[in-house]
Protein backbone atom coordinates (compact mmCIF):
# COMPACT_ATOMS: atom_id res chain seq x y z
CA UNK A 1 0.00 0.00 0.00
CA UNK A 2 0.99 3.20 -0.82
CA UNK A 3 1.17 4.82 2.47
CA UNK A 4 2.30 8.47 2.09
CA UNK A 5 -0.77 8.65 -0.73
CA UNK A 6 -3.34 7.65 1.75
CA UNK A 7 -3.27 9.81 4.78
CA UNK A 8 -6.59 10.70 6.48
CA UNK A 9 -6.47 13.96 5.19
CA UNK A 10 -6.05 12.62 1.58
CA UNK A 11 -8.76 10.18 2.01
CA UNK A 12 -10.82 12.99 3.67
CA UNK A 13 -10.71 15.36 0.71
CA UNK A 14 -11.44 11.94 -1.90
CA UNK A 15 -14.43 10.87 0.09
CA UNK A 16 -16.07 14.61 -0.54
CA UNK A 17 -14.76 14.56 -3.79
CA UNK A 18 -12.33 17.57 -3.87
CA UNK A 19 -9.44 15.12 -5.39
CA UNK A 20 -8.43 15.82 -9.22
CA UNK A 21 -8.99 12.63 -11.57
CA UNK A 22 -5.64 11.37 -11.49
CA UNK A 23 -5.79 11.20 -8.01
CA UNK A 24 -8.88 9.78 -7.25
CA UNK A 25 -8.05 7.45 -9.98
CA UNK A 26 -5.37 6.03 -7.98
CA UNK A 27 -6.85 6.05 -4.58
CA UNK A 28 -10.10 4.07 -6.37
CA UNK A 29 -7.36 1.86 -8.40
CA UNK A 30 -6.26 0.95 -4.49
CA UNK A 31 -9.14 0.64 -2.87
CA UNK A 32 -10.23 -1.69 -5.52
CA UNK A 33 -7.35 -4.23 -5.37
CA UNK A 34 -5.19 -3.48 -2.29
CA UNK A 35 -7.07 -5.07 0.85
CA UNK A 36 -5.26 -2.72 3.12
CA UNK A 37 -5.64 0.72 1.55
CA UNK A 38 -9.56 -0.39 1.19
CA UNK A 39 -9.66 -1.00 4.80
CA UNK A 40 -8.35 1.98 5.57
CA UNK A 41 -10.70 3.96 3.21
CA UNK A 42 -13.69 2.58 4.93
CA UNK A 43 -12.16 3.26 8.37
CA UNK A 44 -11.83 6.94 7.43
CA UNK A 45 -14.98 7.04 5.79
CA UNK A 46 -16.31 5.65 8.88
CA UNK A 47 -14.99 8.46 10.72
CA UNK A 48 -16.50 11.25 8.01
CA UNK A 49 -19.48 9.24 9.37
CA UNK A 50 -19.19 9.82 12.81
CA UNK A 51 -18.22 13.26 12.39
CA UNK A 52 -21.36 14.25 11.09
CA UNK A 53 -23.14 12.57 13.60
CA UNK A 54 -21.51 14.77 16.27
CA UNK A 55 -22.04 17.77 14.43
CA UNK A 56 -18.39 18.14 13.84
CA UNK A 57 -17.75 18.72 9.96
CA UNK A 58 -17.57 22.60 8.66
CA UNK A 59 -20.04 23.45 6.36
CA UNK A 60 -18.81 22.99 3.23
CA UNK A 61 -18.18 20.14 4.38
CA UNK A 62 -21.21 19.01 5.52
CA UNK A 63 -22.72 19.68 2.40
CA UNK A 64 -20.47 17.67 0.79
CA UNK A 65 -21.16 14.72 3.40
CA UNK A 66 -24.77 14.64 2.77
CA UNK A 67 -24.84 14.81 -1.26
CA UNK A 68 -22.69 11.55 -0.88
CA UNK A 69 -24.36 10.05 1.95
CA UNK A 70 -27.56 11.17 2.61
CA UNK A 71 -29.57 10.62 -0.64
CA UNK A 72 -31.09 7.59 -0.30
CA UNK A 73 -33.30 5.36 2.02
CA UNK A 74 -30.22 2.83 2.37
CA UNK A 75 -27.67 5.68 2.82
CA UNK A 76 -29.86 6.88 5.76
CA UNK A 77 -30.35 3.43 7.22
CA UNK A 78 -26.66 3.27 7.50
CA UNK A 79 -26.20 6.71 9.26
CA UNK A 80 -29.15 5.55 11.93
CA UNK A 81 -27.26 2.45 12.17
CA UNK A 82 -24.36 4.35 12.95
CA UNK A 83 -25.79 6.78 15.49
CA UNK A 84 -27.76 3.61 16.95
CA UNK A 85 -24.12 1.82 17.72
CA UNK A 86 -22.89 5.40 18.85
CA UNK A 87 -25.73 6.23 21.20
CA UNK A 88 -25.74 2.54 22.83
CA UNK A 89 -21.84 2.90 23.73
CA UNK A 90 -22.30 6.05 25.13
CA UNK A 91 -25.35 5.34 27.25
CA UNK A 92 -23.91 2.06 28.51
CA UNK A 93 -20.74 4.11 29.03
CA UNK A 94 -22.83 6.94 31.03
CA UNK A 95 -24.74 3.82 33.34
CA UNK A 96 -21.32 2.60 34.25
CA UNK A 97 -19.85 5.91 34.94
CA UNK A 98 -22.40 6.94 37.06
CA UNK A 99 -23.14 3.70 39.30
CA UNK A 100 -19.44 2.92 40.69
CA UNK A 101 -18.76 6.73 40.79
CA UNK A 102 -22.01 7.82 43.18
CA UNK A 103 -20.25 4.95 45.99
CA UNK A 104 -16.56 5.75 45.37
CA UNK A 105 -17.07 9.52 45.23
CA UNK A 106 -19.00 9.71 48.28
CA UNK A 107 -16.87 7.19 50.70
CA UNK A 108 -13.57 9.38 49.17
CA UNK A 109 -14.95 12.56 50.21
CA UNK A 110 -16.21 11.54 53.18
CA UNK A 111 -13.27 9.43 54.35
CA UNK A 112 -10.45 11.67 52.81
CA UNK A 113 -11.70 15.05 53.27
CA UNK A 114 -14.17 14.89 56.01
CA UNK A 115 -16.88 16.35 53.86
CA UNK A 116 -19.85 18.58 55.80
CA UNK A 117 -23.38 17.37 54.20
CA UNK A 118 -23.46 21.28 53.08
CA UNK A 119 -21.27 20.61 50.64
CA UNK A 120 -23.16 17.51 49.20
CA UNK A 121 -26.10 19.16 48.09
CA UNK A 122 -23.90 21.69 45.82
CA UNK A 123 -21.94 18.90 44.55
CA UNK A 124 -25.13 16.60 43.32
CA UNK A 125 -27.15 19.68 42.48
CA UNK A 126 -24.16 20.49 40.13
CA UNK A 127 -23.92 16.54 38.26
CA UNK A 128 -27.45 17.13 38.04
CA UNK A 129 -27.24 19.91 35.78
CA UNK A 130 -24.09 18.28 33.99
CA UNK A 131 -25.93 15.27 33.37
CA UNK A 132 -29.29 17.16 32.22
CA UNK A 133 -27.36 19.44 29.91
CA UNK A 134 -25.44 16.05 28.63
CA UNK A 135 -29.02 14.62 27.90
CA UNK A 136 -30.01 17.95 26.39
CA UNK A 137 -27.03 18.20 24.11
CA UNK A 138 -27.65 14.52 23.13
CA UNK A 139 -31.33 14.84 22.23
CA UNK A 140 -30.20 17.92 20.19
CA UNK A 141 -28.49 16.24 18.17
CA UNK A 142 -31.01 13.74 17.49
CA UNK A 143 -33.13 16.31 16.99
CA UNK A 144 -30.93 17.40 14.02
CA UNK A 145 -30.55 14.50 12.58
CA UNK A 146 -34.27 13.59 12.44
CA UNK A 147 -34.85 16.95 10.75
CA UNK A 148 -31.91 16.82 7.86
CA UNK A 149 -33.50 13.26 7.28
CA UNK A 150 -37.26 14.57 7.05
CA UNK A 151 -35.83 17.53 4.86
CA UNK A 152 -33.71 15.39 2.18
CA UNK A 153 -36.56 12.82 1.93
CA UNK A 154 -39.65 15.77 1.54
CA UNK A 155 -37.55 17.20 -1.20
CA UNK A 156 -36.32 14.21 -3.27
CA UNK A 157 -37.51 14.79 -7.01
CA UNK A 158 -39.81 11.74 -6.88
CA UNK A 159 -41.25 13.47 -3.29
CA UNK A 160 -41.87 16.57 -5.28
CA UNK A 161 -43.34 15.16 -8.06
CA UNK A 162 -46.70 14.19 -5.27
CA UNK A 163 -48.44 17.22 -3.66
CA UNK A 164 -48.98 15.80 -0.43
CA UNK A 165 -52.40 16.96 1.32
CA UNK A 166 -52.36 19.68 3.71
CA UNK A 167 -49.35 21.49 1.98
CA UNK A 168 -49.30 25.58 1.32
CA UNK A 169 -47.56 27.02 -1.50
CA UNK A 170 -45.43 30.37 -1.12
CA UNK A 171 -44.28 32.00 -4.12
CA UNK A 172 -41.44 34.39 -3.34
CA UNK A 173 -39.63 36.62 -4.94
CA UNK A 174 -35.56 37.32 -5.24
CA UNK A 175 -35.07 40.53 -3.12
CA UNK A 176 -33.24 42.82 -6.10
CA UNK A 177 -36.61 41.83 -8.55
CA UNK A 178 -39.24 42.21 -5.43
CA UNK A 179 -38.71 46.26 -5.02
CA UNK A 180 -41.83 47.13 -4.66
CA UNK A 181 -44.11 43.92 -3.86
CA UNK A 182 -45.13 43.41 -0.59
CA UNK A 183 -43.88 41.04 1.21
CA UNK A 184 -44.72 37.05 0.70
CA UNK A 185 -46.55 36.18 3.62
CA UNK A 186 -47.30 32.68 4.69
CA UNK A 187 -50.96 31.97 7.00
CA UNK A 188 -50.60 28.43 8.46
CA UNK A 189 -53.67 27.07 10.13
CA UNK A 190 -53.04 24.30 12.37
CA UNK A 191 -53.60 21.59 10.03
CA UNK A 192 -50.83 22.77 7.82
CA UNK A 193 -48.28 20.07 7.27
CA UNK A 194 -45.87 21.07 4.96
CA UNK A 195 -44.71 24.36 3.04
CA UNK A 196 -43.32 24.72 -0.32
CA UNK A 197 -41.13 27.64 -0.98
CA UNK A 198 -41.07 28.81 -5.13
CA UNK A 199 -37.97 30.13 -5.64
CA UNK A 200 -37.64 31.26 -9.02
CA UNK A 201 -33.77 31.78 -10.53
CA UNK A 202 -33.60 34.91 -12.79
CA UNK A 203 -29.39 34.76 -13.24
CA UNK A 204 -28.29 33.48 -16.55
CA UNK A 205 -25.99 30.94 -14.79
CA UNK A 206 -27.60 27.92 -14.41
CA UNK A 207 -26.20 24.78 -11.61
CA UNK A 208 -26.51 21.19 -11.20
CA UNK A 209 -28.01 21.43 -8.18
CA UNK A 210 -28.96 24.53 -5.04
CA UNK A 211 -28.46 24.92 -1.62
CA UNK A 212 -31.03 26.22 0.00
CA UNK A 213 -30.51 28.20 3.37
CA UNK A 214 -33.40 28.84 5.62
CA UNK A 215 -32.61 31.83 8.49
CA UNK A 216 -34.72 33.06 11.11
CA UNK A 217 -34.21 36.77 10.73
CA UNK A 218 -32.49 37.80 14.33
CA UNK A 219 -31.76 34.55 14.44
CA UNK A 220 -29.04 31.57 13.07
CA UNK A 221 -29.07 29.49 10.35
CA UNK A 222 -32.60 27.63 10.78
CA UNK A 223 -31.78 24.78 8.21
CA UNK A 224 -30.17 24.05 5.09
CA UNK A 225 -31.29 22.00 2.11
CA UNK A 226 -28.93 20.68 -0.13
CA UNK A 227 -29.08 18.98 -3.70
CA UNK A 228 -32.20 20.64 -4.92
CA UNK A 229 -32.87 20.51 -8.61
CA UNK A 230 -34.17 23.28 -10.67
CA UNK A 231 -37.78 22.72 -12.57
CA UNK A 232 -37.89 24.58 -15.93
CA UNK A 233 -41.34 24.20 -17.25
CA UNK A 234 -42.29 27.48 -17.68
CA UNK A 235 -39.85 28.98 -15.91
CA UNK A 236 -36.67 28.61 -14.20
CA UNK A 237 -37.74 27.85 -10.68
CA UNK A 238 -36.72 25.45 -7.70
CA UNK A 239 -38.51 24.39 -5.35
CA UNK A 240 -38.04 23.46 -1.50
CA UNK A 241 -40.57 21.45 0.88
CA UNK A 242 -40.35 22.20 4.40
CA UNK A 243 -42.24 21.07 7.94
CA UNK A 244 -44.41 23.29 8.73
CA UNK A 245 -44.08 23.12 12.40
CA UNK A 246 -40.33 24.17 12.23
CA UNK A 247 -41.53 27.42 11.11
CA UNK A 248 -43.40 30.05 13.68
CA UNK A 249 -44.32 33.28 13.86
CA UNK A 250 -41.49 35.92 12.40
CA UNK A 251 -39.50 37.02 9.64
CA UNK A 252 -37.58 34.69 7.70
CA UNK A 253 -34.58 34.74 4.81
CA UNK A 254 -34.25 32.25 2.24
CA UNK A 255 -30.57 32.29 0.65
CA UNK A 256 -30.37 30.00 -2.15
CA UNK A 257 -27.09 28.92 -4.07
CA UNK A 258 -25.94 27.78 -6.85
CA UNK A 259 -23.46 24.26 -6.61
CA UNK A 260 -21.67 23.02 -10.01
CA UNK A 261 -20.72 19.63 -10.54
CA UNK A 262 -17.93 20.15 -8.67
CA UNK A 263 -19.40 20.81 -5.76
CA UNK A 264 -18.40 24.72 -5.40
CA UNK A 265 -20.82 27.32 -4.43
CA UNK A 266 -21.40 30.00 -6.82
CA UNK A 267 -24.22 32.67 -7.05
CA UNK A 268 -26.76 33.40 -4.22
CA UNK A 269 -29.68 34.89 -4.23
CA UNK A 270 -31.92 35.70 -1.68
CA UNK A 271 -35.85 36.15 -0.57
CA UNK A 272 -38.12 36.73 2.67
CA UNK A 273 -41.07 36.36 3.86
CA UNK A 274 -42.98 36.27 6.97
CA UNK A 275 -45.05 33.18 8.96
CA UNK A 276 -47.98 34.69 10.82
CA UNK A 277 -50.13 31.72 12.55
CA UNK B 1 -32.34 0.63 -7.08
CA UNK B 2 -30.68 -2.73 -7.78
CA UNK B 3 -32.09 -4.81 -10.42
CA UNK B 4 -32.06 -8.22 -11.55
CA UNK B 5 -29.55 -8.25 -13.62
CA UNK B 6 -29.88 -10.09 -16.67
CA UNK B 7 -26.38 -12.19 -17.27
CA UNK B 8 -26.34 -15.27 -18.79
CA UNK B 9 -24.80 -17.79 -16.79
CA UNK B 10 -22.08 -18.87 -19.05
CA UNK B 11 -20.82 -15.01 -18.95
CA UNK B 12 -21.33 -14.93 -15.46
CA UNK B 13 -19.08 -17.94 -14.79
CA UNK B 14 -16.17 -16.14 -17.23
CA UNK B 15 -16.38 -13.42 -15.17
CA UNK B 16 -15.88 -15.37 -11.93
CA UNK B 17 -13.44 -17.18 -13.67
CA UNK B 18 -11.46 -13.92 -14.42
CA UNK B 19 -11.73 -12.69 -10.50
CA UNK B 20 -9.99 -16.16 -9.86
CA UNK B 21 -9.26 -19.90 -10.81
CA UNK B 22 -10.36 -20.98 -7.21
CA UNK B 23 -14.49 -20.46 -7.92
CA UNK B 24 -15.07 -19.63 -3.97
CA UNK B 25 -12.30 -17.31 -3.95
CA UNK B 26 -13.86 -15.61 -6.97
CA UNK B 27 -17.50 -15.89 -5.83
CA UNK B 28 -16.10 -13.77 -2.30
CA UNK B 29 -14.10 -11.52 -4.86
CA UNK B 30 -17.14 -10.68 -6.80
CA UNK B 31 -19.02 -9.51 -3.53
CA UNK B 32 -16.94 -7.75 -2.69
CA UNK B 33 -16.21 -5.84 -6.22
CA UNK B 34 -20.30 -5.22 -6.03
CA UNK B 35 -19.93 -4.12 -2.70
CA UNK B 36 -16.79 -1.28 -3.82
CA UNK B 37 -18.39 -0.55 -6.73
CA UNK B 38 -21.33 0.75 -4.98
CA UNK B 39 -19.25 2.63 -3.11
CA UNK B 40 -17.68 4.69 -5.90
CA UNK B 41 -20.56 5.41 -7.14
CA UNK B 42 -21.86 6.77 -4.02
CA UNK B 43 -18.44 8.91 -3.60
CA UNK B 44 -19.20 9.87 -7.33
CA UNK B 45 -22.77 11.46 -6.28
CA UNK B 46 -24.94 9.10 -8.65
CA UNK B 47 -28.44 8.37 -7.34
CA UNK B 48 -28.84 4.80 -7.96
CA UNK B 49 -25.19 3.03 -7.07
CA UNK B 50 -27.04 -0.41 -7.26
CA UNK B 51 -28.45 0.04 -9.95
CA UNK B 52 -25.25 1.44 -11.87
CA UNK B 53 -23.11 -1.85 -10.57
CA UNK B 54 -25.35 -4.35 -12.01
CA UNK B 55 -24.99 -1.85 -15.35
CA UNK B 56 -21.50 -2.17 -14.97
CA UNK B 57 -21.66 -6.16 -14.57
CA UNK B 58 -23.85 -6.09 -17.85
CA UNK B 59 -21.46 -4.40 -19.71
CA UNK B 60 -18.72 -6.43 -18.40
CA UNK B 61 -20.60 -9.56 -19.02
CA UNK B 62 -21.10 -8.45 -22.79
CA UNK B 63 -17.58 -7.55 -23.60
CA UNK B 64 -15.52 -10.67 -20.98
CA UNK B 65 -15.47 -12.96 -23.98
CA UNK B 66 -12.95 -11.18 -26.12
CA UNK B 67 -11.27 -8.96 -23.61
CA UNK B 68 -10.40 -11.45 -20.89
CA UNK B 69 -7.76 -13.05 -23.36
CA UNK B 70 -5.72 -9.68 -23.70
CA UNK B 71 -6.15 -7.94 -21.06
CA UNK B 72 -3.54 -7.97 -18.74
CA UNK B 73 -3.48 -6.78 -14.97
CA UNK B 74 -5.96 -7.41 -11.89
CA UNK B 75 -9.49 -7.45 -13.66
CA UNK B 76 -10.64 -5.52 -11.46
CA UNK B 77 -9.24 -2.49 -12.55
CA UNK B 78 -11.04 -2.77 -15.83
CA UNK B 79 -14.28 -3.09 -14.33
CA UNK B 80 -13.02 0.39 -12.26
CA UNK B 81 -12.95 1.81 -15.81
CA UNK B 82 -16.14 0.33 -16.93
CA UNK B 83 -17.93 2.39 -13.48
CA UNK B 84 -15.81 5.52 -14.24
CA UNK B 85 -17.20 5.86 -17.45
CA UNK B 86 -20.73 5.25 -16.15
CA UNK B 87 -20.22 8.01 -13.43
CA UNK B 88 -19.10 10.36 -16.39
CA UNK B 89 -22.25 9.40 -17.94
CA UNK B 90 -24.70 9.85 -15.57
CA UNK B 91 -22.75 13.63 -14.67
CA UNK B 92 -23.25 14.23 -18.19
CA UNK B 93 -26.88 13.01 -18.76
CA UNK B 94 -27.66 15.67 -15.43
CA UNK B 95 -25.83 18.43 -16.87
CA UNK B 96 -27.47 18.50 -20.55
CA UNK B 97 -30.92 17.19 -19.72
CA UNK B 98 -32.40 19.47 -17.43
CA UNK B 99 -35.73 18.52 -17.75
CA UNK B 100 -36.02 15.88 -14.64
CA UNK B 101 -38.75 13.89 -16.49
CA UNK B 102 -36.01 12.33 -18.57
CA UNK B 103 -33.26 11.59 -15.66
CA UNK B 104 -33.43 8.01 -15.02
CA UNK B 105 -34.30 8.13 -11.23
CA UNK B 106 -34.36 5.47 -8.79
CA UNK B 107 -37.25 4.36 -7.44
CA UNK B 108 -37.57 5.40 -3.90
CA UNK B 109 -38.62 2.51 -1.65
CA UNK B 110 -41.43 3.01 1.18
CA UNK B 111 -38.87 3.95 3.92
CA UNK B 112 -40.27 3.52 7.48
CA UNK B 113 -41.54 6.40 9.43
CA UNK B 114 -38.70 8.16 11.18
CA UNK B 115 -39.78 6.44 14.53
CA UNK B 116 -40.83 3.23 12.86
CA UNK B 117 -37.11 3.00 11.75
CA UNK B 118 -35.16 4.22 14.22
CA UNK B 119 -36.79 1.83 16.91
CA UNK B 120 -36.28 -1.15 14.49
CA UNK B 121 -32.81 -0.47 14.28
CA UNK B 122 -32.75 -0.34 17.72
CA UNK B 123 -34.56 -3.59 18.64
CA UNK B 124 -32.05 -5.54 15.94
CA UNK B 125 -29.02 -3.75 16.90
CA UNK B 126 -30.16 -5.31 20.62
CA UNK B 127 -30.44 -8.82 19.00
CA UNK B 128 -27.12 -8.58 17.74
CA UNK B 129 -25.35 -7.24 20.84
CA UNK B 130 -26.53 -10.43 22.25
CA UNK B 131 -24.11 -11.82 19.95
CA UNK B 132 -21.27 -10.34 19.66
CA UNK B 133 -18.63 -11.54 22.02
CA UNK B 134 -18.19 -10.12 25.25
CA UNK B 135 -14.15 -8.73 24.33
CA UNK B 136 -15.26 -7.43 20.95
CA UNK B 137 -18.87 -5.61 22.52
CA UNK B 138 -15.68 -4.38 25.42
CA UNK B 139 -13.94 -2.74 23.10
CA UNK B 140 -16.82 -1.32 21.03
CA UNK B 141 -17.61 0.32 24.69
CA UNK B 142 -14.55 1.77 25.23
CA UNK B 143 -13.66 3.18 21.56
CA UNK B 144 -17.16 4.95 21.57
CA UNK B 145 -17.28 6.03 24.88
CA UNK B 146 -15.93 10.14 24.35
CA UNK B 147 -17.44 12.48 21.48
CA UNK B 148 -15.44 15.11 19.90
CA UNK B 149 -12.14 16.10 21.08
CA UNK B 150 -12.05 14.34 24.08
CA UNK B 151 -12.03 11.19 21.95
CA UNK B 152 -8.97 11.57 20.54
CA UNK B 153 -6.53 11.73 23.64
CA UNK B 154 -9.28 8.84 25.06
CA UNK B 155 -8.82 6.34 21.61
CA UNK B 156 -4.70 7.11 22.22
CA UNK B 157 -4.66 6.15 25.53
CA UNK B 158 -6.64 3.17 24.85
CA UNK B 159 -4.21 1.86 21.92
CA UNK B 160 -1.71 2.48 25.07
CA UNK B 161 -3.58 0.28 26.96
CA UNK B 162 -3.51 -2.42 24.60
CA UNK B 163 -0.47 -2.21 23.28
CA UNK B 164 -0.85 -1.16 19.75
CA UNK B 165 -0.80 1.92 17.43
CA UNK B 166 -4.14 3.72 17.08
CA UNK B 167 -4.17 2.92 13.39
CA UNK B 168 -4.41 -0.89 14.34
CA UNK B 169 -7.01 -0.05 17.28
CA UNK B 170 -9.40 1.98 14.42
CA UNK B 171 -9.13 -1.05 12.08
CA UNK B 172 -10.04 -3.60 15.01
CA UNK B 173 -12.78 -1.62 15.71
CA UNK B 174 -13.78 -1.02 12.22
CA UNK B 175 -14.06 -5.02 11.63
CA UNK B 176 -16.40 -5.30 15.01
CA UNK B 177 -18.67 -2.35 14.24
CA UNK B 178 -18.84 -3.55 10.23
CA UNK B 179 -20.22 -7.06 11.18
CA UNK B 180 -22.45 -5.39 14.09
CA UNK B 181 -23.91 -3.50 11.23
CA UNK B 182 -23.81 -6.14 8.84
CA UNK B 183 -26.14 -7.76 11.14
CA UNK B 184 -28.20 -5.17 11.89
CA UNK B 185 -29.28 -4.81 8.19
CA UNK B 186 -29.61 -8.66 7.94
CA UNK B 187 -32.14 -8.66 11.16
CA UNK B 188 -34.33 -5.05 9.79
CA UNK B 189 -34.47 -6.93 5.87
CA UNK B 190 -35.80 -10.24 7.62
CA UNK B 191 -38.33 -7.83 9.64
CA UNK B 192 -39.36 -6.02 6.31
CA UNK B 193 -40.65 -9.19 4.75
Amino acid sequence: MNEELLTDAVLREFLLGRLDDEERARIESLFLTDSEAREKVLVIEQELIEDYLEDNLPAEDKQEFLLRYGQTAAQWQQLRITEAIKNWALKENAAVRTVPTEVSTWDRLRTRLWLRPAFVIPIAVAAMVAIIVAGIWLNSGMKRATLEQELAQLNTPASLREVPAQTVLLELSPIVVRSAQPQAELKKSADTRLVELHLPWVQKERYATYRAEVHRVGGGELLSIPNLKAETDGRYQIRARLPAYILTRGQYLVKLSGIDLGGAAGITEEYTFTVDD
Amino acid sequence: MARDSAIPPESFEEILAWLNPDRDVAATMYVQLRHDLAKMFMWGRCADPEGLTDEVFDRVARKVHEVRPTYEGDPRLYFRAVANNLIKENHKKIKTQLSLEDIDLPELPIIATEDEMAAEVEECLQLCLQKLGTDKRALILSYYAKEKQDKIDHRYELAQKFGITVETLRVRVFRIRESLAECIRRCIKQKRK
